[in-house]
C-alpha cells in the first residue's frame, strides 16, 4: 500500500510499491484472473489421479488379453505337437474357442470401464475449464468440498466423504473409487493381515520397483516377526530364506536386526528388538502403505486440506493474532486455529497495512488514517461519521479521550 | 500486464492438455478394437479348423489330423497375434507416459513442497471441520464426521447453529416467527451492537400483511408491534404506515422499494451476522476463510520453497516468512506498520512515530537519524527538520 506523500515530498527513499486499486472491495479483473490461474495450477492431483487410474485399468486389461491369447496359442501348439484322438482334438479346440469368447466378453467389459474412466478424466478437464469470473464463488465452494472429501478419504472417514460427495453432487470430481482399493488393504492391515497388501504389491510390482519402494520388504519383516512371536521358529527360518533373503543385497542391516529376534524372542527387554514386536508397527505399516499408495497415484502425501490450511495460516499469522483483543473475524482468534498455527512462521509485510479499529476497513488513499491528539489513529470515514453524529466531537473508543474533529490530523504513511 | 494474459496462456496450456488426453483416449479405443480384432482372427482360424475336422467323416488318419493342426499352428504364427497386440500397446504406452509429464509441466506437480511436517493435530482439524459443517447447516455431515472420527461432540456449538438454521429455514418459506422471537429475546444485546434487525423483520412481516390486502390486520399489527419501536425507528415506521393507503396497489406507493424481494435474502444475511456476532463467532466460516487464504497464498509460498529448495532446514526453522504473501483486503484483520526507512515491522519496542511534518517512521529509524536523540534531523520525505521531542507515538 502506498499513501500519497506530501507535495514536494522526496519519495526517493521509498521503493515504488504496487498500488492496489482504491476503495473497491474487489481487486482488478486482471489481477483476479492471474490469481485464479495461479490457483488452477495447484490442481495437478485433480487431473493426475483419475488418469493414473485409467492407465492402470488399460494396462491390466491389456495384460489379461496378452496372457489369454498367448495361452490359447500355446494350447494350439501343444495340440499340434501331441497325438490326440480326433475327438480329443475337437474338444481341445472347442475349449480354446470358448476361452476366447470369454476373453472377448471380459475385454468388452474392460473397455467399458476404460471409457468410463476416460469420461471422468474429461469431467475434470471440463471442470477446470468451466471456471470464470462469474461462477468463481460457486466454483471455490466446490473446491473446498473436493478438498474436504480428499481429507475424509485419506483419514479413512469413508462415510462422511461419501455423504459429502453425494450431497454436493461432485462424485465425478473426487476419487472415492480409487480409495476403495486402498481401503481393503488398510482394513486388512488394521486387522493384522498382510495378504491384501502383498497382493497390492504384486499388482504394482514394476512401479514400486521403479520408485525403489521397500514396502513389500517391510510387510515380509512383519510376517516374520509374527512367526517369531508365536515361537514358530522353524517356519520363521524357512520364511526368512524364501522371502527375506532376496532383500539382503539392499537391506542387510534391517534383515540382520530382524533375524536377531530369533534369539531375543517377543518378550525381550532389549529396546532394539522390543520395538519390533510392538503393535504400533502395524500402524506404521498402514502409514507406509498410504504413502506408497499416494505416490503411485500422483497424489500429495499429505491431505490437500492440511497443505492449504498451513499455507493459509502462514499467510494470516501475525503477532497481533495471539493478542486478547484479536477480532473474531480472524480465524486465528480461535484457539483451534492458533494451536495449528503455533509451529508455523509469521507472515511478512513490506508495506504498511492499516486497518481502522472502528470500521475494520483498510485505511488507504481513499480513506486515509487520521491521528487524534493522543496518538490514536482511526480512518477518515469513521471519524467523519462520529463527528457528524456528535456535533464535531470525537471520543477515542480505546481511551475515552475527547477532542474536536478540527484537532485531528492526517498522517502520511508510505 | 495485459488483461487476462496469464489466464489466456493457461487456457492455451489446458487445451494442449486436453488434446493430449484425447489422443490417449483415441489410442485406447484403437488398442481395444485391435485386441478384439486379434481375438476374432484367432477364433476364426480355430473355428475353421474345427469345421475342417468335423467335415471329415469317420476316423481320421493321425497324419491328416496332425497336418490340419500344424496348418492351424502355422496360420496363427502368420497372424502373430502377440506381436499385433504388442504393437498397438506400444503406441498407446508412449501417449500414456506423455500425458503425466505434460501435467507435471503445466501444473505445480508437488504442492506439498511448502508443507512443514510439524505437529498438525488431526483432532483439532476434525473439530474445525465439524464446526464448519454445523455452521453451514449440514448437521448430518458434522455428526457423521464426529462419529466416524470418534471425536467428542461439540454439543453447545451444534445447538447454537441448529437454532440459527431453524430460523433461516423458516425465513426461506416466509415464516418470520422464529426470527422475530429470537430478535425480541435478544433486543437489548442487538441494540447495544447497533443492530436494527428487529424493525427489519417487522417491516417484512408488515408488508406481507399489506400484500394480503387486509387493512384492519395491518393496522392492528402496526399498533401492536411497530408502535413500541417508535422511539427508535420513527421514520421507518412512518414509511410503513403510509403504505397502508396503497393497499391493493402497493407497487405504485412512494416507498415501493420496500417490496424488493432481495430484502428477504438481505435479512437472512443480516440475521446470520447478528446471530454469530452475539454468540462471539465470526460471520463467515473460519475454515472457508483460512482455506481461501491458503489457495491465494500457496503459489507464492511454492515459489519461495523452490528458491529455498536447497535450504530445507532453514525453511523448517524460520520464524517469519522472508517475503510477503499478498492476500486480498478481506484477509486483513490487523494494522501492521512497516517503517519505510528500515523496512522493519512496528512492534511494542519499536513503535511508529509521527513526525511534525506528519510523515511516520519507526522509533529506531528516528533514533538513528537523530544520532541518539542528540540533534535535529531532516525528514527523508520532505525538507522539514524535526527533533525527537517533536515526534509522538502512534497507536493503530
Amino acid at each position: 500500500m502506498e499513501m500519497d506523500s506530501i507535495p514536494n515530498g522526496n519519495s526517493a527513499v521509498s521503493t515504488p510499491a504496487v498500488t492496489t486499486p482504491t476503495n473497491s472491495t474487489h481487486t482488478t479483473p486482471s489481477s483476479k484472473l492471474t490469481q485464479l490461474t495461479e490457483s488452477l495450477k495447484l490442481e495437478h492431483q485433480f487431473l493426475r489421479v483419475p488418469f493414473e487410474h485409467y492407465k492402470k485399468t488399460i494396462r491390466a486389461n491389456h495384460r489379461t488379453v496378452e496372457k489369454e491369447v498367448s495361452s490359447v496359442i500355446s494350447g494350439v501348439n501343444d495340440a499340434a505337437d501331441s497325438d490326440m484322438s480326433k475327438d480329443d482334438a475337437f474338444q481341445h479346440l472347442t475349449s480354446l474357442v470358448s476361452r476366447l469368447q470369454g476373453l472377448k466378453r471380459k475385454l468388452e467389459e474392460g473397455s467399458r470401464t476404460e471409457n468410463l474412466q476416460a469420461q471422468r478424466c474429461r469431467a475434470r478437464l471440463d471442470h477446470l475449464e468451466s471456471v470464470d469470473a462469474e461462477n468463481l464463488s460457486e466454483w471455490s465452494n466446490t473446491r473446498l468440498k473436493r478438498i474436504l472429501v480428499d481429507y475424509m478419504l485419506r483419514m479413512s472417514y469413508y462415510d462422511t466423504g461419501m455423504k459429502l460427495a453425494e450431497s454436493s453432487n461432485i462424485l465425478d470430481l473426487v476419487d472415492i473409487d480409487v480409495f476403495q482399493e486402498a481401503r481393503k488393504v488398510i482394513d486388512a492391515l488394521q486387522n493384522r493381515e498382510v495378504a491384501p497388501a502383498l497382493a497390492w504389491c504384486a499388482e504394482n510390482k514394476s512401479r514400486l520397483k521403479k520408485s525403489k519402494s521397500k514396502f513389500e520388504f517391510q510387510l515380509r519383516l512383519q510376517e516374520f516377526i509374527e512367526l517369531v512371536r508365536v515361537e514358530n521358529n522353524i517356519r520363521a527360518i524357512a520364511y526368512a530364506r524364501k522371502y527375506l533373503a532376496p532383500w539382503g543385497a539392499t537391506h542387510m542391516k534391517e534383515l540382520q536386526r530382524v533375524m536377531a529376534t530369533l534369539a531375543f524372542k517377543s518378550h525381550t527387554e532389549c529396546a532394539t528388538y522390543k520395538v519390533l514386536f510392538e503393535p504400533k508397527q502395524w500402524d506404521y505399516l498402514v502409514d507406509q502403505f498410504k504413502q506408497e499408495f499416494c505416490r503411485l497415484y500422483g497424489m500429495t502425501l499429505e491431505p490437500l486440506l492440511n497443505i492449504y490450511l498451513q499455507a493459509g495460516l502462514c499467510a494470516l499469522k501475525t503477532p497481533y493474532c495471539y493478542e486478547d483483543d484479536c477480532t473474531k473475524e480472524d480465524p486465528l482468534s480461535q484457539e483451534s486455529f492458533r494451536k495449528l498455527a503455533l509451529p508455523l512462521p509469521y507472515s511478512k509485510q513490506h508495506h504498511s497495512k492499516l486497518v481502522c479499529y472502528i470500521t475494520k476497513e483498510l485505511m488507504d488513499t481513499e480513506n486515509p488514517p487520521q491521528v487524534l491528539p493522543n496518538g490514536y489513529v482511526y480512518s477518515t470515514k469513521a471519524l467523519e461519521e462520529m463527528a457528524k453524529k456528535n456535533n464535531g466531537t470525537i471520543t477515542c473508543p480505546r481511551t475515552g479521550f475527547v477532542c474536536n474533529y478540527s484537532e485531528v490530523v492526517k498522517a502520511y504513511i508510505s | 500486464m495485459e488483461l487476462g494474459t496469464v489466464k489466456d496462456a493457461f487456457d492455451q496450456q489446458l487445451s494442449t492438455v486436453r488434446d493430449t488426453f484425447e489422443r490417449v483416449a483415441k489410442r485406447q479405443k484403437l488398442s481395444s478394437s485391435k485386441s478384439q480384432e486379434v481375438i476374432d482372427q484367432v477364433s476364426h482360424e480355430i473355428e475353421q479348423t474345427l469345421a475342417n475336422i468335423k467335415s471329415v467323416q469317420g476316423l481320421m488318419s493321425p497324419v491328416d489330423q496332425k497336418s490340419i493342426l500344424t496348418e492351424l499352428k502355422h496360420k496363427l504364427n502368420a497372424i502373430s497375434p502377440l506381436n499385433q497386440l504388442e504393437g498397438s500397446q506400444k503406441e498407446l504406452n508412449i501417449d500414456l507416459s506423455k500425458y503425466p509429464k505434460l501435467l507435471e509441466k503445466s501444473f505445480n506437480s508437488d504442492i506439498s513442497k511448502t508443507y512443514r511436517n510439524v505437529d498438525f493435530d488431526f483432532h483439532i482439524v476434525n473439530q474445525i471441520i465439524a464446526s464448519h459443517f454445523y455452521r453451514q447447516g449440514q448437521f448430518d455431515l458434522g455428526d457423521c464426521l464426529i462419529n466416524e472420527a470418534g471425536e467428542p461432540e461439540a454439543t453447545a456449538l451444534r445447538s447454537q447453529f441448529l437454532e440459527l438454521h431453524q430460523i433461516l429455514d423458516a425465513i426461506k418459506v416466509k415464516n418470520l416467527e422464529p426470527a422475530l422471537k429470537w430478535a425480541s429475546t435478544n433486543r437489548e444485546k442487538l441494540q447495544l451492537n447497533g443492530s436494527n434487525l428487529e424493525i427489519k423483520i417487522h417491516r417484512l412481516q408488515f408488508l406481507e400483511i399489506l400484500k394480503g390486502g387486509n387493512r384492519a390486520a395491518a393496522l392492528n399489527y402496526a399498533r401492536t408491534f411497530l408502535s413500541p419501536l417508535a422511539s427508535l425507528h420513527m421514520r421507518e415506521i412512518q414509511k410503513l404506515v403510509v403504505c397502508i393507503c396503497w393497499i391493493g396497489k402497493l407497487e405504485s406507493n412512494p416507498h415501493s422499494e420496500l417490496l424488493d424481494p432481495t430484502h428477504w435474502e438481505k435479512l437472512s444475511d443480516e440475521l446470520t451476522r447478528d446471530f454469530c456476532n452475539l454468540l462471539g463467532h465470526s460471520c463467515g466460516s473460519p475454515l472457508t476463510l483460512a482455506m481461501a487464504a491458503g489457495i491465494e497464498g500457496l503459489p507464492t509460498l511454492l515459489k519461495l520453497a523452490n528458491v529455498m529448495a536447497a535450504k530445507r532446514q532453514e525453511w523448517l526453522a524460520m520464524k517469519q516468512l522472508p517475503v510477503p504473501v499478498e492476500l486480498g483486503r478481506e484477509y486483513q484483520f490487523h494494522s501492521i506498520f512497516v517503517c519505510p526507512v528500515s523496512r522493519e515491522q512496528g512492534s511494542e519496542d519499536n513503535p511508529p512515530m509521527l513526525m511534525p511534518c506528519l510523515h511516520v517512521l519507526c522509533k529506531q529509524s528516528i533514533t538513528k537519524m537523530s544520532k541518539g536523540y542528540s540533534r535535529t534531523f531532516k525528514c527523508p520525505y520532505c525538507p522539514v527538520e524535526a527533533s525527537v521531542a517533536q515526534c509522538r507515538q502512534l497507536y493503530f
